[in-house]
């Protein structure tokens, strides 16, 4: 079952880059994206996003990854402030 | 001579118990002020006031039966008839206005003898059994007989009357007498004016004529929509509501708020000691005026339904009987449980749905509940499933989750774009003023796959239907704002003091691109290009074009898309900041604006302010006196997932029904099944409640004081007029389930509450109970700044300062037909039921709806060789549903419809996990089915039968061996 739930995820990731990803270029386009999952998701929603980034064939796109990445960064910053 | 003027009473104090005769005239600054004599009497009016309204404004009363001030002055019975210092005649008062330097006598011996002589007319036709009417009392007939000092009737009722015409008592809420007829047509002209059906005619001329529903049709059978307008404007006995024949006249009334859609209706809540006799709407309602719905006025009878849960109920697994407890049994019960769980699998394994049928206070305090005592974010509601993309959409664009406008702003439209609403039955005492607009000569577009009602309504201006497939509105708003932009139709001079620069000029360079043209987005959204040019100029060169729009927006996988492409394209034009225009959600449930308002959502405290907002978060930890979560929680679909997954285990639900009005029923059914403590509050066992592990009786609208928030930011009263059924009113049972978690909540009254919430939340400020009393209603923001509240928003600045466009760029939903699934399933609602149907389905309501139907286009039908009544399977990639046909021609070919009123429809069974992009609505808009003909219902539906029996069963067994 975790495995759909982690689907589900990176389909919401995805899905969230399309609609955030055009007319920004795309360093603008990832933090929009971070910004978006920082300020609706919660933080178990987050945490397992940014664990399957660990997953070779996780199926995020290439902008979903990147902003996931930031998010890593960003939450790897908080922890540590 | 009495001097005989004090402004604030014709400036703001109507009495609304009172009948002026005529309306006011419509509301001006400007209007010049004519001065006249009545009886003696010198008064100060404004211009285009009747002398009829003008003596009434001054406590003069003369007498008049065709006339009322809900409707426009007709002078047909004479009865008003006054003398008029060098006029000849005796003019009609209601027909008459004001003329400077006038001279008035309303009582003299000619006058007394003409209003005899009417009425001693009315009276020879009209049967003499005053004592055994129901209107006695209450009939302005025998009011009149008695003010014109009636004595004889000197025709006698030998001659030729009506006295033996049958009544016609199709309609379940009102029964028509036409024998106590006075042909004064008030009910034609209500069904015309105020409602806007048509559905009455006066047939026949001089003694043969008649008032008729349709072509001679019984009222069930016509055009009627029993809204009551006509009931209401019935000076006689003829049109009379049921209740009232059965329980005679009511004693008092207690003005409160409808608890049915978003318009938010005040009533007058008529009883007889604690019996409600009728509902009334109310004249002083600021946002009805006076007008109700089939639902408002007459959809009351849930509330003493037998099917009312009474008592707490707790049991331990749901395949297990209920068990009667006593109110500290059950939340101790339930309290144990969270704590328990909680304990083993964390603090954030538990989360709460609060109501969008409950009030402001109530939801408050269940969010506060879930924050504070749950200690952690895992709170949504209801507006999830519906308006959660207008929240982020408006939010991102203008700066505030909220519409721009109050209703009335409608009146002031010269052109209204509908896209995804169908005000005329989600909405009907709104989409009764907007056809109003429309028959003063408003413009109407609407963007509908369907052929909506409102369409065909009468109207001076053009209407203009884009029909488009469903799930491409991006698309064709993207389309509208693109004619608007290479046209040259902006209103530049708007744009450059209202608008961010930036995002303008980004904005306007890709929505000039020409892949957004109406001839580029035609293969998509399969509105004729023209038409949609044809559009965007009426809405562009008016002086004020308005935007409403419903759930055919938000219920989208680009829902929070469209509803910037909305704010876009009201920005681009200008529309925004003054009456006439704006961007106005029409919002599904009574108080879903006040659940959103009130900190229902998982990543923001009431008022809108994010939980990681220090500021914000430090201000309620202070009041609060509990450290907060500054991370979002759970929104209702991911409870399900986490639940299903393991790691969410128990849910408090007040005033929701997940389990009917959640996309793809199956999963929210499996997640339910998986929770160790699902807590149900609400009135009726509902879809919900059938798997839960404790039952916690809630109160009806009648039962409790609060208030409730409309779609146009309206605070209204509610008020109780009847004890609690099961003796709680729903903020006591959440107080004491926080009581008994160990978080201290000690209010005494909802007032206490609504101070509570002034204090935190910016926009509430200025809101109190004792304010409420006196202006009746508030529209927030109410602060310092706004201490009146504010009707009209964004007139000077925005929240943000200035307006950002926001790119928005069409994305096919994932959602596709195919050979396996070729048409498009949409769906919506009508009028006479509400939501879930779990209050509508238990009155007479029924009787217009009393199954949920799949509406499909002839030429779909007969490729399948299916005719209207046949039973059709629907099948989606998430299940199968089966329904009756009914061929329509108001879909469009590869659409089809349904509602879902009914459980056992199973509507969501069909509906997908699709949602929007920014928030998770459910794409409930847009689902590819198949449809064959079949000959028994569904899988699901024949296990939704025997589970429904089961858990039916449990209840009535608690319910027989208590004591
Ligand atoms: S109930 Fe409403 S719709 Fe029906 S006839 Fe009366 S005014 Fe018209
Ligand atoms: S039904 Fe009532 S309102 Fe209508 S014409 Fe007769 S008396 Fe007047
Ligand atoms: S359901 Fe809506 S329109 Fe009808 S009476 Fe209630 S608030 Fe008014
Ligand atoms: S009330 Fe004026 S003519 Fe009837």
């Amino acid at each position: 079952m975790s495995t759909n739930n982690d689907a589900n995820l990176i389909r919401m990731t995805n899905q969230i880059a399309i609609n955030l990803g055009s007319g920004r270029d795309e360093d603008a386009a990832a933090s929009a994206i971070c910004r978006h999952l920082e300020t609706f998701w919660a933080r178990a929603m987050k945490q397992r996003l940014v664990a399957s980034l660990d997953q070779a064939d996780n199926e995020l796109s290439p902008l979903a990854h990147r902003a996931a990445t930031l998010l890593a960064t960003r939450l790897a910053e908080r922890q540590a402030s | 001579m009495i001097e005989h003027f004090d402004p604030r009473r014709q400036a703001n104090s109507v009495d609304f118990s009172k009948d002026y005769g005529t309306p006011s005239p419509i509301p001006n600054a400007n209007a010049a002020q004519v001065t006249l004599e009545i009886d003696g009497i010198t008064l100060r009016v404004p211009e285009g006031t009747s002398v009829l309204r003008a003596a009434a404004l001054a406590d003069i009363s003369i007498p008049k039966l065709c006339a009322t001030d809900s409707l426009e002055a007709f002078g047909s019975c004479r009865l008003c008839a006054v003398e008029i210092e060098g006029r000849r005649g005796l003019p009609a008062s209601c027909t008459t206005p004001v003329v400077e330097g006038m001279k008035v006598t309303t009582q003299n011996e000619r006058l007394a003898r003409l209003r005899r002589g009417v009425m001693e007319l009315y009276i020879s036709d009209h049967p003499l059994d005053c004592l055994t009417c129901p209107a006695n009392g209450d009939c302005e007939l025998q009011d009149m007989a008695g003010s014109v000092g009636l004595r004889e009737v000197r025709y006698g009722f030998t001659g030729e009357n009506h006295l033996d015409a049958a009544k016609d008592e199709s309609n379940p809420y009102f029964t028509f007498d036409p024998s106590k007829c006075i042909v004064c047509s008030r009910c034609v002209r209500a069904c015309e004016e105020v409602q806007g059906t048509f559905a009455l005619t006066i047939d026949g001329r001089g003694f043969e004529s008649k008032v008729s529903a349709g072509q001679d049709e019984a009222f069930m059978n016509s055009d009627c929509v029993s809204c009551g307008a006509c009931v209401q404007a019935c000076p006689t006995a003829t049109l009379m509501e049921n209740s009232v024949i059965d329980h005679g006249v009511p004693d008092r009334s207690v003005v409160t708020t409808c608890a049915y859609c978003g318009v938010g209706c005040s009533f007058e809540a008529q009883m007889k000691g604690d019996k409600l006799v009728r509902m009334v709407p109310y004249k002083g309602g600021d946002a009805n005026h006076g007008h109700s719905c089939v639902k408002g006025r007459f959809a009351f009878g849930y509330a003493s339904h037998p099917d009312r849960l009474t008592t707490p109920m707790i049991r331990d697994s749901i395949d297990q009987p209920w068990r009667e407890a006593s109110w500290e049994e059950a939340i101790s019960f339930a309290a144990k449980r969270l704590k328990a769980i909680q304990a083993e699998h964390g603090r954030e394994s538990i989360g709460g749905i609060t109501s969008s049928r409950c009030t402001n206070e109530e939801t408050y305090l269940v969010q506060k509940l879930i924050r504070a005592a749950f200690g952690n974010n895992n709170t949504d509601t209801c507006a999830r499933v519906c308006h959660s993309p207008t929240g982020y959409g408006l939010k991102t664009t203008l700066g505030e989750s909220a519409g721009t406008q109050t209703f009335d702003s409608v009146m002031k439209s010269d052109a209204i774009i509908v896209i995804g609403a169908n005000p005329t039955d989600a909405h009907p005492v709104f989409g009764s003023m907007m056809r109003k607009r429309l028959r003063q000569g408003a413009k109407l577009i609407v963007a509908d796959p369907r052929r909506i009602d409102l369409l065909k309504t009468p109207h001076l201006g053009e209407a203009q239907h884009l029909p488009l497939r469903p799930g491409t509105n991006v698309a064709l708003v993207n389309a509208l704002a693109h004619v608007v932009i290479t046209e040259g139709l902006e209103d530049k001079d708007f744009v450059a003091k209202r608008c961010d620069t930036d995002a303008y000029q980004s904005w306007r360079a890709f929505i000039s691109e020409e892949r957004h043209s109406p001839e580029a987005s035609e293969p998509i959204t399969g509105v004729p290009a023209d038409a949609v040019r044809q559009a965007a100029r009426t809405y562009a060169t008016v002086p004020n074009g308005a935007i409403y729009y419903g759930l055919g927006v938000t219920e989208h996988s680009q829902g929070s898309t469209m509803v910037m492409g909305i704010a876009n394209l009201a920005l681009a034009t200008g529309n925004i900041g003054r009456e006439g225009v704006g961007v106005n959600p029409l919002r599904g449930q009574n108080n879903v604006q006040g659940s959103c308002d009130m900190g229902s959502f998982p990543h923001e405290l009431p008022g809108y302010q994010h939980v990681a907002d220090p500021i914000a978060r430090g201000r309620f930890e202070a009041v609060w006196g509990v450290k907060l979560d500054d991370e979002p929680g759970l929104r209702i679909p991911n409870m399900f997932d986490a639940a299903i997954e393991g790691t969410f285990k128990a849910l408090y639900v007040q005033g929701e029904d997940i389990a009917q009005s959640d996309p793809n029923t199956q999963h929210v059914e499996a997640a339910l099944r998986s929770l160790d403590c699902l807590i149900v509050q609400d009135i009726f066992l509902n879809e919900t409640a059938k798997f839960a592990h404790v039952l916690l009786p809630g109160s009806s609208f009648l039962e409790k004081n609060g208030t409730f928030t409309n779609a146009e930011r309206r605070i209204n009263r509610v008020r109780k007029v009847m004890p609690p059924v099961a003796g709680k009113q729903d903020w006591e049972i959440t107080q004491d389930l926080a009581n008994a978690l160990g978080y201290p909540m000690n209010y005494a009254h909802p007032s206490e509450i609504m101070d509570e919430i002034a204090q935190l939340t910016p926009s509430f400020t200025g809101v109190s109970y004792q304010k409420l009393e006196e202006h009746g209603s508030l529209q927030w923001p109410c602060n310092d700044e706004h201490p009146e509240g504010m009707p009209t928003m964004h007139a000077v600045n925005f929240p943000i300062g200035l307006g950002r466009f926001a790119i928005t760029e069409y994305v096919a939903t994932e959602e596709r037909t195919n050979r396996r699934f070729p048409l498009l399933l949409t769906t919506g609602r009508i009028l006479s039921q509400y939501n879930v149907g779990a209050q509508t389905r238990r009155t007479d309501n029924q009787r217009w709806h009393d199954e949920d139907v799949l509406e499909l286009h002839p030429s779909d039908a007969e490729v399948r060789g299916v005719r209207d009544g046949d039973w059709l399977g629907i099948t989606s990639r998430s299940g199968q549903t089966v329904l009756r046909a009914r061929v329509s021609e108001r879909m469009q070919p590869g659409v089809v419809y349904t509602t879902f009123h009914h459980p056992g429809s199973g509507a969501n069974v069909i509906t997908t996990d699709n949602s929007d992009w920014a928030t998770n609505c459910p794409e409930y808009k847009v689902t590819a089915v198949q449809v064959e003909k079949v000959s028994q219902p569904s899988a699901w539906q024949q296990r939704f039968t025997s589970f429904d029996q089961a858990q039916k069963g449990y209840l009535a067994k608690a319910q027989q061996e208590a004591p």
